[in-house]
């Protein structure tokens, strides 16, 4: 039988550039008026997103009322949103309760974390610098808030509120949840049972229970419990509370990092001659980290949603805030534009949140393709 | 005359119900070079990795020029301070580069001063003729160059003794001769080492000890030459026929 396989062996011309691609724009035009039917739907569909932007940009634009120190103002016939709610309240909204004459101390807070955060977004600065940088922003923000040294009026942590306190709650959480991840995760792996047991037991009772509950408990059963002479303040309890919530599913998050780890790493490591710490210090966990991080920042971003339910201890964050601030009679009727101003608020800095852990997950994926893959 | 640097004897180990190490003893003297081979799942691997602590061995005893492990975290250290492992899968730390993957060790685990481990690793990855990557990720090189970087980086401490666990077996047929190459130089210059290999070529130009394990345990141990030609028991002889096949 003869072989029917064949192969043509190339002519030896030289390389030449690959034929020009369809840009993006031409591209999409094209695949939008594919044929007669997708184009007609595409027009149909057009006519359908400009009948309800339409209004909702007259709504929200071109009727609205930005200024007035009057609602009467935004009751007239053909307004459009009351954005003048906001304006009126926004001392309210940003600061909570904290007494009037010493809210700039919330604004300088305000102030210095979204000015240490945009300075450290592009990582230009060394981590050490950034991370210490971060706590002197979060001591400078308990004494200013706190109050009593200085100078400063004291003002009681009931009093708290608003954007400095939602700051506060989130940087604690975090702050001390993702050490207490990290231990949970290594304890959960431990080669000791007694350890391993206990942390896993941790973690799951604490996934097992609404945010709620654990607030609950830390804010209101927890002080039952303890000494009458042990008081800690309120405010603690339940972030407390919050660490360890967010630290049992972030601890999650971390071992699948630490699983994620050939064990070929630990190995090289060791024979390294290099001691326990010093693996999980310089090569463990910075890669455990890395692979961990989108998972990570899911967390982060929840936990600082989560700052919300400090409103139901009495606590107003800022979406308590805005809520207190809607019950004035005059405005009351405005609270879609001031929930629509918080959402607003939430969503930039969730999404600013979002966009610096996908530009450090960028900066990891470009160094952790393992050598020979 | 020095301590040899490797002696194990009546090395036994079990894998749960598995008995994959079989009254082992062997000795490694200084300046010489051992070849293990065996097929795959004779007991290579895990016996070389008993040897810096990788593995524990149930019974018999392991010792690395003079210090016997003997279970305390103490002779681990001792035991790895002396001695250096180069993997099949290289293991380089992904996330640093070249260099720092050759300074990490010694400047955070031994106290060597940031400047004097950068110069000793710019030396040695001139020996392996990598020079000019000390600043790239691992994963921005070859199979061929990771496992000489893998090699430099255990000789920062200068170990009396290296072992070899298949160093070849993951590369590109044409990076195999660069890495042999390296491993060579270091033999002649008299490093004691044990390699686990299936290159037989680089066992008769280097071994002085050929050991052909099977079933977890040693079945014969000759110099390369007689070896090679005429394996004395037949399990050897089979092996020999095997590896020989694609020459």
């Amino acid at each position: 039988m003869s072989v029917t396989s064949f192969a043509t062996p190339g002519t030896g011309a030289a390389p030449r550039p690959a034929p020009e691609a369809e840009g993006r724009a031409a591209g999409t035009l094209r695949r939008l008026f594919r044929s007669p039917l997708s184009g007609a739907l595409t027009l149909v569909i057009a006519l359908v997103l400009v009948a309800v932007a339409w209004p909702l940009l007259r709504w929200a634009v071109i009727d609205a009322v930005w200024y007035a120190p009057d609602p009467a103002a935004c009751r007239a016939e053909g307004a459009g949103a009351c954005w003048a709610v906001i304006v009126e309240k926004h001392r309210v909204i940003l600061f909570g309760a904290f007494p009037y004459e010493q809210q700039w101390r919330g604004a300088v807070i305000v102030a210095l974390w979204l000015g240490w955060a945009l300075l450290t977004a592009p990582r230009l600065l060394p981590l050490a610098v950034r991370l210490g940088g971060w706590v002197v922003v979060f001591l400078v923000s308990l004494v200013l808030m706190r109050g009593g040294i200085l100078g400063l009026a004291p003002v009681g942590t009931d009093l708290w509120g608003g954007l400095p306190l939602t700051f506060l709650i989130f940087g604690g959480t975090v702050a001390g949840g993702l050490p207490l991840a990290v231990a949970l995760a290594l304890g959960r792996r431990s080669d000791w049972p007694v350890i391993s047991f206990l942390c896993a037991a941790f973690v799951e009772c604490v996934r097992g229970f609404p945010l709620l509950v654990v607030l609950f408990f830390a804010a209101l059963i927890l002080p039952l419990f303890l000494p009458p002479e042990l008081t800690i303040d309120k405010l603690l309890r339940a972030e407390i509370g919050m660490i360890v919530f967010f630290a049992a599913y972030a601890a999650e998050a971390v071992r699948g990092g630490l699983q994620a780890l050939p064990d070929g790493q630990e190995e090289a490591a060791k024979a390294l001659g290099m001691s326990y710490w010093l693996r999980l210090r310089k090569v463990v966990l910075p890669q455990a980290i890395a692979v961990a991080l989108p998972a990570l920042f899911n967390d982060i971003i929840r936990a600082f949603k989560n700052t919300t339910f400090f409103s139901i201890l009495g606590l107003f964050d800022v979406l308590g805030a805005t809520k207190a601030a809607l019950q004035d009679p005059d405005w009351v009727r405005y609270g879609l534009e001031g929930y629509l101003f918080v959402f607003l608020l939430y969503f930039l800095i969730c999404t600013g949140l979002s966009l610096y852990g996908r530009s450090i997950e960028r900066d990891n994926l470009r160094r952790l393709r393992r050598a020979g893959e | 005359m020095s301590a040899p640097a490797v002696e194990i004897s009546g090395l036994n180990k079990w894998f749960g119900p598995h008995h994959v190490l079989r009254d082992v003893s062997l000795g490694l003297g200084a300046g010489e070079k051992l070849v293990l081979c065996g097929p795959s799942g004779s007991g290579k691997s895990t016996l070389i990795r008993c040897i810096i602590g990788l593995e524990s061995f149930q019974e018999g005893s392991v010792t690395l020029c003079g210090r016997r492990l003997d279970g305390t975290a103490a002779a681990l250290r001792d035991v790895r301070a002396m001695s250096g492992m180069v993997f099949q899968s290289f293991n380089l730390f992904p996330h640093l580069t070249v260099l720092e993957n050759l300074t990490i060790g010694p400047v955070h685990g031994r106290g060597m001063a940031r400047a004097a481990a950068a110069e000793r690793a710019r030396e040695l990855l001139a020996r392996v003729r990598l020079s000019d990557q000390a600043a790239k990720y691992p994963g921005q090189l070859s199979g061929g160059q990771a496992q000489r970087v893998a090699i430099a980086r255990t000789l920062m401490l200068a170990p009396r003794v290296l072992l070899f666990d298949e160093p070849t077996s993951a590369l590109d047929p044409e990076m195999v001769h660069e890495v042999l190459e390296v491993m060579e130089e270091l033999a002649a210059q008299g490093q004691s080492m044990i390699v686990v290999t299936h290159e037989m070529g680089f066992a008769r130009r280097v071994a002085d000890l050929v050991v052909f394990m099977d079933a977890g345990e040693i079945v014969e141990a000759t110099d390369p030459e007689s070896f090679f030609a005429a394996p004395r028991s037949p399990r050897a002889a089979e092996f020999v026929a095997q590896i020989s096949h694609g020459d």
